[in-house]
């Protein structure tokens, strides 16, 4: 406005004295003209003015939240560069019966320190890894694998060092299962703590009209077993191939069953035409009581079969080279703090230098849990065995597993 | 026996196969609604406040169970891949939620990127730590306490944010969200004013809480809450520590000790019927108890209580 008066002002002392009266009057209107720009700027200005108040009463009312914050987010936020870093440790004390296996009897032991690492690599990818460093001075490479997600047809893949989707137990993380040691099936045909393998697998939950839930994985690893296992030959140059099919269901809000069933292929020999079929099925029931209390009842079970070159046996005694093994596992979740169990075992071993080959070892678990937090967890377990030699030995772990920085577990 | 097996074994192998081929048929076309999932009821309700008929909402953590500790199912799985929207609290509220996305292979629904709506965006947050953490200090909230559903002028800010995210991944839809916010937020200004009439027996006051999860809801009523029933977060109480309750709460006159319907009641009781107070159960998620199940009568339902306790 000022600027405009100025501007007025400015022009009335232009106008020379001998300008004629022509000219004068001509003037006069762009000053009329002028001016009455000049007012309806004003009046612009004031109600934009008012309107810019009424907002901002408004915006007030909308957001009461008081400015300056006392800490935003950005400030608060860890530098998110440093990948995730967490450490579990496994201590068990195991007490046996037996006198015959003098070496990893009647100890305390750290079964295992893990180390866990991950992160995202960039938008697409991320890489885990978990290293675990036990009492006897040995270092193992559990798992080192890329995930790579959104790939096409909605799947996901796996490379490097992982655990195979081999059923419901191979694939869960050892600080993870309800017992203190695997499952005999597990411990025998697959290895005593498990098996992790390099190698390549896709997953893909597929997009079908029904109520159910249906993921598929298949993968190619190395071949061999976990230490202790049985079901493949040694030889890790001749691949196995995997396939597994997890189908679920949501029966009420708080009851869901799965069944999945697996398939695996490998050699068991030097040589690639002996193979080693191994078939699996599991079932899992849930049943949500309330917070912190829960029923899962659990059982899978696995057939091998093995065709050999030379059947150094005598034929009669287990003629197609067929051997099984399961188990059952019933874990209640009492309270917040405790939890307890019972498993039951069978296992046909793969070993035939035994007397009777069709006969199987069997075991009866119980177990109770006390979690003092979310990172710390007690647990006593006891074995009764029926070995296939003809004794029986009665085994007592006391675990104890305990878990700091970041580890954060998979979703099975 | 070992025909069997190779029947099993190519009757597998059929299945997998078959299975593959069903799932690369493409998926019905056409106007449908954009499909979110939000990891709890208040965010699925606040996205179904502003998206109406235009989305078609899901949830993960069922309200019955404490939010911390949620173990995500297959079904949620399947949810998010076929989702275009994820909704979560940020911070660290919910755990599982990473292993959730991983799980179900989204990149693109992860924290901060392009299909992720943060609720605690502009959020106002209490109980930002001074220190450097330890876990000595219990199961404790790292970046302040995450429970900010409590407040109901929290719940603006949250309409806000699942505005502009659907604006931008829907525009052709964006005049029909902000009409829908904009009714959601002036019936919500309504709402505030009486439920602070209702309460206005409650400024000053103090209450005893089971968990950290109280401080939004305080702060709203201009309450106070300064002790625990759990003597450090996610750690249940100890019989010494209640002993310090006791004399805590007589000698602050407290009425109310307040906890939702998931945490166990035995403890508070027994305080409770030692010194006079009572047990008063106030949700922390849409739907935790029956006639909570929209915003409106989840916080009608926690502001009925608190007043009528603290009268
Ligand atoms: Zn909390």
């Amino acid at each position: 406005m000022r600027i405009a008066l100025i501007l007025i002002l400015f022009l009335i002392f232009m106008i020379p004295k001998e300008a004629c009266a022509e000219d004068i009057a001509a003037l006069e209107a762009q000053v009329k003209q002028l001016t009455q720009v000049v007012y309806s700027l004003k009046t612009t200005v004031d109600t934009q003015q008012q309107e810019i108040a009424d907002l901002k009463k408004t915006y007030q009312i909308k957001y009461q939240t008081p400015t300056p914050q006392p800490a935003s987010l950005a400030t608060i936020l860890p530098p998110k560069f440093t990948p995730e870093i967490g450490a579990v440790a496994d201590v068990v004390a195991k007490l046996d019966s037996s006198k015959v296996d003098p070496e990893n009897v009647n100890r305390v032991s750290v079964r295992e320190l893990e180390l866990v690492l991950g992160s995202n690599v960039d938008p697409y990818s991320r890489l885990d890894a978990t290293i675990a460093f036990n009492d006897k001075n040995e270092i193992d490479l559990e798992e080192a694998y890329l995930t790579r997600f959104g790939l096409p047809f909605g799947t996901t893949a796996r490379i490097g060092e992982f655990l195979p989707k081999i059923g419901k137990m191979v694939p869960v993380h050892r600080d993870s299962i309800d017992t203190v040691d695997e499952p005999f099936v597990i411990q025998r045909y697959f290895g005593d703590e498990g098996m992790h393998k390099a190698g390549v697998d896709l997953t893909k939950v597929l997009d079908l009209p029904l109520p159910s839930v249906h993921q598929v994985t298949v993968g190619v690893i190395e071949g061999g077993n976990g230490d202790g296992g049985t079901a493949f030959g040694p030889a890790r140059r001749r691949p196995t191939l995997y396939g597994h099919l997890k189908n679920y269901i949501d029966i009420t809000d708080v009851t869901n069953f799965e069944l999945g069933v697996s398939e695996a292929v490998g050699s068991n020999d030097n040589d690639a035409s002996f193979k080693t079929n191994v078939f699996g099925v599991d079932a899992t029931l849930r049943h949500t009581i309330a917070q912190d209390k829960e029923i899962k009842l659990q059982g899978e079970t696995f057939v091998l079969n093995r065709r050999e070159s030379i059947d150094e046996f005598d034929a009669t005694t287990n003629p197609s080279g067929d051997f099984w093994g399961g188990y059952g596992l019933f874990d209640v979740r009492l309270s917040s703090q405790w939890g307890a169990g019972f498993r039951f075992d069978y296992v046909e071993p793969v070993d035939r230098l035994l007397a009777d080959p069709n006969k199987g070892e069997i075991g009866y678990t119980g177990y109770l849990t006390f979690y003092q937090s979310e990172f710390a967890r007690l647990r006593a377990q006891l074995s009764h065995i029926y070995l296939t030699n003809g004794s029986i030995d009665d085994r007592v772990f006391l675990q104890g597993t305990f878990a700091i920085g970041e580890h954060k577990h998979k979703l099975q | 026996m070992f025909k069997l097996k190779y029947l099993i074994r190519k009757s597998t192998v059929i299945t997998l196969l078959s299975c593959v081929a069903l799932s690369t048929v493409p998926c019905h076309a056409g106007e449908n609604p954009l499909k979110v999932v939000a990891t709890q009821t208040m965010y699925s309700s606040v996205v179904k406040e502003i998206g109406k008929d235009r989305v078609d909402v899901k949830y993960v953590a069922p309200p019955k169970f404490n939010v911390h500790f949620i173990q995500p199912k297959p079904t949620d799985v399947r949810n998010i891949t076929k989702a275009d929207l994820y909704v979560d609290a940020g911070l660290d509220l919910e755990a599982w939620s990473d292993s959730l996305l991983e799980a179900a292979g989204k990149p693109e629904f992860f924290r901060g990127r392009e299909k992720n709506v943060d609720m605690s965006k502009g959020i106002r947050l209490l109980e930002v730590p001074d220190h450097q953490l330890s876990r000595a200090e219990g199961d404790i909230h790292i970046y302040g306490n995450p429970h900010y559903n409590m407040n109901p002028e929290n719940v603006k800010i949250m309409a806000e944010n699942v505005l502009e995210k659907l604006k931008s991944i829907d525009p052709a839809n964006a005049s029909y969200y902000e009409a829908n916010e904009k009714a959601f937020i002036s019936r919500l200004n309504e709402k505030i004013t009486e439920w602070k009439k209702l309460c206005a027996n409650c400024a000053g006051q103090e209450i005893l809480s089971y968990h950290k999860d109280i401080a939004y809801f305080a702060d709203f009523l201009g309450l106070k809450a300064e002790q625990y029933i759990e003597p450090k977060p996610g750690i249940p109480p100890t019989p010494k520590h209640l002993e310090f309750l006791e004399e805590y709460v007589k000698a602050n006159h407290i009425k109310a000790i307040v906890m939702p319907t998931y945490y166990p009641k035995d403890a508070a009781e027994v305080l409770a019927k030692r010194v006079g107070a009572k047990v008063v159960t106030i949700c922390q998620n849409i739907g935790e108890l029956p006639g909570t199940d929209d915003i409106f009568s989840f916080f009608d339902y926690n502001f009925n209580q608190i007043s009528e306790a603290l009268k």
